[in-house]
């Protein structure tokens, strides 16, 4: 459907996080024919369960064994903000929506894996993303001292940020259009996008 | 192949104090190695994160203007192996002469953020099982013959449980670069035994650092604070930290650490690790609880284990921002509650029902008192909320259930310690504490247009819920056999539209965000003086008598009653009657979105009352004005959309 599916965001000083822009996606082991959308390399099934957004809430079905805050899912069960997701015998995320305005959502992890490659923690984006320093961010950049934010527009995506932006070279004032590999920066911050 | 250097990052050392990173995302200044992204800065160079061609993960450092002789410091520790120490694969020259350190990436926490989400200090064990670990990894180093010397939070780490030091071998940098006069990181001097200044180099130096490390995991602080590097020096020099708030054995094991003679401290960390109650094998983290701890402070926002804790937290804390005339008050209050409360429920409404009837008749009593007792009440809350316009000055932090970040505060990261404090602030609109931060976002989510469209059907519903509460009121006044004319009603509801309009504007301009309370009380005072025109307006309009207005339904109360004459009002009286309302109350935090209830009757007493009080200074307006403001509060809180507070199911299609 939607052409931009999932990108890699580098943020300079913060971490690296996996943004998943459908609203339907599906975890399991990174394999490349799986067409798995969030891949962790765990002790998982191929397509192990698929999570999917619908209007404000988040929905996740068990295609093989996934437990909520310790109990097993039979079919579908709703994600609410702190749930604990298990997968299989030990992988475990841990789901937030920081934000009580924004239907975005992140995947914490909660066990010592990762996904693969690596990233500090998945975000299910839905129209946009908050970087910042406050807790609501959807990635929180402690030190920065003012917010950027993704967002997406007519299947397209922009940022926005304080004062001058310089996307892939060009200057803007306030937001501009990015692409999937696009390197954006501020006066405060860098981050940097990559296809995966 | 190699990407070119960005405008923004000729050599120099302007880059590094600009706190960004020479090479973004996606270059390869190494060869065989993509940077994904920048980690931090060091007093020595950039580091960051990037994978080999075939996906290996690792910290890259980059070393600048390196000298043979630096670089021999870390050529020693090459091949140091310990599992307490950061592994460094190896020292690479890129095309333009800087040096590349190859070294393990730890994807876990840096002691740094975990002491920062500890405010007032983590767990003694979990402190310990740092300190083992960090004391493994330093007497290795120890025994091989190398000093530390930078061992400060920000080099260590931990990673599926593990403490990992690093930047050991690489601190030489530190010295050598001050002794040839180049600015560096300040934060290294906070960690910085006495000795140093006199250029000794001892391993006491890293005995020292860790009292202090040890010092600020336990209270959350630093012993030794400045607003300037001289100063943090000069009390490493001289003073003697305040060990009182540590128990023992950890005050006598951090004085001692501490001691400016190095003579006087433990000889080897072997030494201090046998004076603390540690098990000695361990080293290792309690991996599950450390990251339920990450858990909580990044998302002290609405998970419903957070949301309980908060809630239990200010069941035994008293609110914080609470004046202590109130808190006193509300803790008798709470006491009659407690007595109230029985097992039986006849019991309860029986002491309930004594409870009703003793304040009833002795009501002939009290209330004279009370009515000016509120009075000064008000005028105290008023001058106090205008002397701290922010918040309680006794407290300022306890309302913080988010992460603050106190060493922020000492250390010049004044954007990200204001912005804790502003939060701290922001949520004591409503006594509960809140677990949401006010969404600045909010701003963000919703479009120019959006916003208008919300606003008008936030005012339309408004007058709606006017017209019904002014019908109520119109029907209910009868009843209480009072007689009233009935374009005082009309007065009546077109001062309350007109007035929860007023209030609505520019609540939705300041939806989401967090403002000076001060300035929003001046800006609607100002809408209350333009509100007292439209009311004066309507008056005359409407051609009501205010001598209708003017009285309180029943007669004792003289204080309401006194010889304006007859005949219309001055504009003046209405202009101070609404704009001292509005000043009073703060009106905005009915209509924000965030508020704990939709629709609260303790807001909309506290207007009424403060309405009375206005009608009781000013002399004017009486009963309509508590009409007004009760009406008013009502309607701005239906009308304005609310978002509930607590994390709720989401709606699933069956």
């Amino acid at each position: 459907m939607c052409q931009l599916d999932r990108f890699m965001l580098w943020v300079d000083a913060v971490g690296g996080y996996w943004v998943c822009l459908n609203n339907e996606i599906l975890l399991g082991q990174p394999i490349d024919r799986a067409g798995v959308d969030v891949p962790i390399l765990g002790d998982l099934s191929h397509a192990h369960a698929r999570v999917r957004r619908d209007g404000e809430g988040y929905l996740i079905e068990a295609i093989r064994e996934v437990r909520i805050d310790g109990r097993k899912v039979a079919g579908a069960s709703p994600l609410i903000d702190g749930s604990l997701v298990q997968l299989g015998p030990n992988v475990k995320l841990r789901f937030r929506r920081p934000h009580p305005l924004s239907a975005t959502a992140r995947l914490d992890f909660a066990s010592s894996h990762r996904t693969q490659p690596s990233a500090d923690a998945v975000i299910l984006m839905a129209d946009t993303c908050i970087l910042g320093p406050k807790p609501t961010s959807h990635v929180v950049c402690r030190k920065w001292p003012g917010e950027v934010v993704l967002y997406r527009h007519d299947d397209k995506l922009f940022c926005r940020g304080p004062g001058v932006l310089e996307i892939d070279g060009r200057q803007y004032a306030q937001k501009g259009p990015i692409s999937r590999d696009s390197r954006i920066s501020g006066e405060h911050f860098a981050i940097c996008l990559e296809k995966v | 192949m190699n990407v070119p250097r960005t405008q923004a990052s000729e050599p120099g050392p302007a880059a590094a104090q600009a706190k960004r990173f020479t090479y973004p995302g996606g270059s390869k200044p190494l060869d065989g190695f993509t940077i994904k992204r920048g980690v931090g800065h060091g007093g020595f160079g950039e580091v960051y994160y990037a994978t080999s061609d075939a996906g290996k993960e690792v910290a890259l450092k980059l070393i600048r203007r390196s000298l043979e002789v630096e670089l021999r410091g870390i050529k020693q520790c090459l091949n140091l192996k310990h599992q307490n120490l950061l592994g460094v694969f190896d020292i690479k020259e890129d095309d333009r002469g800087d040096h590349w350190v190859i070294m393990e990436y730890v994807a876990g926490d840096c002691l740094d953020e975990v002491i920062a989400r500890h405010p007032d200090g983590m767990p003694a064990h979990e402190a310990l099982a740092w300190l083992s670990g960090i004391a493994a990894g330093v007497g290795y180093l120890h025994d091989h013959g190398i000093v530390h010397r930078d061992l400060k939070p920000g080099n260590i780490f931990s990673e599926e449980g593990h403490v990992k030091i690093g930047d050991y071998g690489l601190s030489k940098f530190v010295s050598c670069s001050r002794r040839s006069g180049h600015t560096e990181s300040v934060g290294t001097v906070h960690y910085m035994a006495p000795e140093v200044a006199n250029g000794r180099y001892g391993k006491e130096i890293d005995v020292y650092a860790m009292g202090i490390v040890l010092y600020e995991m336990l209270t959350g602080r630093l012993p030794f604070e400045g607003e300037s590097v001289g100063e943090v020096l000069m009390k490493h020099l001289t003073a003697k930290p305040d060990v009182s708030m540590l128990e023992e054995p950890f005050r006598g094991v951090v004085a001692r650490a501490l001691e400016k003679d190095p003579a006087k401290r433990f000889s080897s960390v072997e030494e201090m690790l046998a004076s603390l109650p540690i098990d000695r094998s361990s080293g290792v983290l309690p991996h599950a609880r450390v990251t339920q701890a990450a858990d909580g402070a990044n998302g002290s926002n609405g998970a419903a284990h957070t949301w309980q804790a908060a809630a239990c937290a200010a069941e035994v804390r008293p609110t914080a921002d609470d004046e202590p005339i109130l808190r006193e008050l509300r803790k008798a209050l709470q006491s009659v509650r407690e007595w109230c409360r029985d097992s039986s429920p006849g019991v309860h409404v029986a002491k309930v029902a004594l409870v009703a009837l003793v304040v009833v008749m002795t009501a002939s009593y009290w209330l004279p008192l009370a009515v000016p007792a509120l009075f000064f009440y008000a005028v105290y809350r008023i001058i106090r909320a205008i002397v701290y316009p922010g918040g309680s000055p006794a407290c300022p932090r306890s309302t913080g259930a988010a992460p603050v970040a106190p060493r922020d505060v000492t250390r010049g990261g004044v954007a990200s310690n204001g912005a804790s404090r502003e939060e701290a602030r922001g949520r004591r609109h409503y006594r509960q504490p809140r677990p949401y931060e006010p969404p600045t976002p909010a701003l963000i989510v919703k479009s120019g247009r959006e916003r208008v469209a919300d606003l008008l059907g936030s005012m339309l519903l408004a007058a709606v819920v006017s017209i019904v509460m002014t019908l109520a009121i119109a029907a209910a006044t009868p009843a209480l056999g009072w007689q009233v004319a009935p374009e005082v009603f009309a007065y009546i509801l077109l001062a309350s539209i007109a007035g929860s309009w007023f209030v609505l504007v520019p609540s939705k301009f300041w939806e989401g965000t967090r403002g000076d309370s001060l300035l929003r009380r001046l800006v609607m005072m100002a809408m209350g003086v333009t509100l007292g025109v439209f009311a004066w307006g309507a008056m005359q309009w409407l051609a009501v008598d205010p001598q209708d207005l003017d009285r309180f339904p029943e007669d004792h109360y003289a204080l309401f009653r006194h010889a304006r004459g007859a005949g219309q009002w001055p504009l003046s009286i209405c202009l101070v009657a609404f704009g001292t309302l509005m000043l009073i109350v703060r009106w905005w935090l009915q209509a924000d979105p965030l508020r704990r209830l939709r629709v609260s009757l303790w807001p909309t007493a506290y207007s009424m009352i403060a309405a009375t009080l206005v009608a009781m200074v000013w002399h004017a307006h009486g009963w309509a004005l508590v009409a007004v403001a009760g009406i008013m509060s009502l309607s701005i809180q239906v009308a304005s959309p609310w978002l509930d507070p607590r994390p709720r199911q989401p709606k699933l299609k069956a």
